[in-house]
């Protein structure tokens, strides 16, 4: 395999990004809809439903850079929120350890 | 002695912190030689604070994570000296904000606080003591975009993580800064909060923050340990990480706690190069 394909976008750390739960929750009791995260997401993370109650969602939660907080700092009112870093981190590495003792 | 700002307070009447952030800002003007810049008239009329907003420090205070304030001095080019935010000083405070914008008993109480912190002389001492050995000679290996150049240094002892941070090594001490392709990413950075020297750090927690005009970028700890040491520099001239992020922008020193695992998570030159040309290719393309 090359490193293109290695590293590809669904990859972290050698870890398939599907097996990664990392991506923000969106507090609808908290979030005003003023789309500040949407616009500051490079990722395409969110998306808008303009005719839905829910008018943002988290569409790709696997574009969301893994350990990346940023778009919560872009909340005025923190409605967004994140998993636990430790446990993310301890499955990660977990995982990897399971693919060595596979290859 | 008080000291005294240019103060650019958001002044903003869509939540409470909005109201903390004048009361604070009168605060300073009432108890020392502070003076006021109102945001809303500086917006339009911008000849009757530009004077003041050059002559003394300018302190920002923002109430939420919008950062109406901040965005404002950015607008007008100014050079920010000091930057307050008052729902993470809440925060901090353990301080819930209520919803009116009236202020209550509590939040009275945490504009006191942030007064007070920000009148009494802090005797910073964070300078880097002299005795961490950083390659003098750092050699490159370049990615090139458009116009755009992004240098990955290649020497041993450098690692990143996916995150953009690089940490050199040395025995159980390290050094920290974020690549190329962050400070390009954020274009002119225009402010760095440093996290507490002294403070323990987990792998992949925020260890400060640098912002520009377009985000904040949060600092993801690549390593776990406690921080030894700030550069003072980018405190006080932010573009140094512009020009360098890898030698005179570097942002911290820290004692590394558990090195051999934190490692497990990083990368080497060899595997972070092509992380990086995939990002540019991606983001920059």
């Amino acid at each position: 395999m090359d490193d293109s394909k290695l590293m590809n976008d669904s990859t972290f750390m050698g870890v398939s990004r599907e097996k990664i739960d990392w991506s923000p929750r969106i507090d609808y009791n908290k979030c005003n809809y003023c789309m500040e995260c949407v616009e500051f997401c490079p990722h395409k993370v969110f998306e808008v439903r303009e005719n839905e109650e829910q008018k943002l969602i988290v569409k790709n939660p696997n574009n969301c850079v893994v350990f990346c907080r940023a778009c919560s700092k872009t909340c005025g009112l923190d409605a967004l929120d994140f998993p636990d870093k430790g446990k993310t981190t301890a499955h990660i590495k977990l995982i990897r350890k399971e693919t060595a003792k596979n290859e | 002695m008080n000291k005294s700002y240019a103060v650019l307070p958001c002044n903003g009447l869509d939540k409470c912190s909005g109201s903390i952030s004048k009361e604070v800002a009168e605060m300073l003007s009432e108890n020392g030689e502070s003076e006021i810049i109102c945001p809303v008239f500086y917006r339009i009329a911008e000849t009757r604070y530009n004077k003041l907003a050059t002559e003394k420090p300018l302190l920002v205070i923002d109430g939420c994570a919008t950062r109406c304030a901040s965005k404002l001095a950015v607008e007008k080019n100014l050079k920010i000296s000091e930057k307050i935010n008052i729902t993470d000083e809440a925060k901090h405070n353990n301080i819930i904000l209520g919803k009116s914008l009236r202020l209550n008993e509590n939040e009275l109480k945490l504009a006191k606080i942030i007064f007070e912190k920000l009148t009494t002389e802090e005797k910073l001492d964070t300078a880097a003591k002299d005795i961490f050995d950083f390659p003098m000679d750092i050699n490159y290996e370049v990615y090139k975009k458009d116009k755009f150049v992004f240098r990955v240094p290649t020497n041993e002892g450098f690692y990143f993580n996916e995150n953009d941070v690089w940490v050199y090594i040395i025995g159980n001490k390290a050094r920290i800064g974020v690549t190329d392709y962050v400070q390009k990413s954020l274009s002119d950075i225009m402010y760095f909060t440093p996290a507490s020297i002294g403070n323990e750090v987990e792998q992949f927690e925020d260890a400060g923050s640098i912002e520009s005009g377009k985000a904040v970028f949060e600092i993801i700890s690549p390593v776990s340990g406690r921080i030894t040491a700030i550069n003072n520099k980018i405190i006080e001239s932010p573009e140094l990480i512009n020009q360098n992020p890898y030698e005179q922008g570097w942002i911290m020193e820290m004692e590394l706690s558990d090195f051999i695992n934190d490692m497990e998570l990083l990368h080497d030159f060899e595997s972070y190069f092509p992380v990086l040309k995939r990002k540019v290719d991606e983001f920059h393309g």
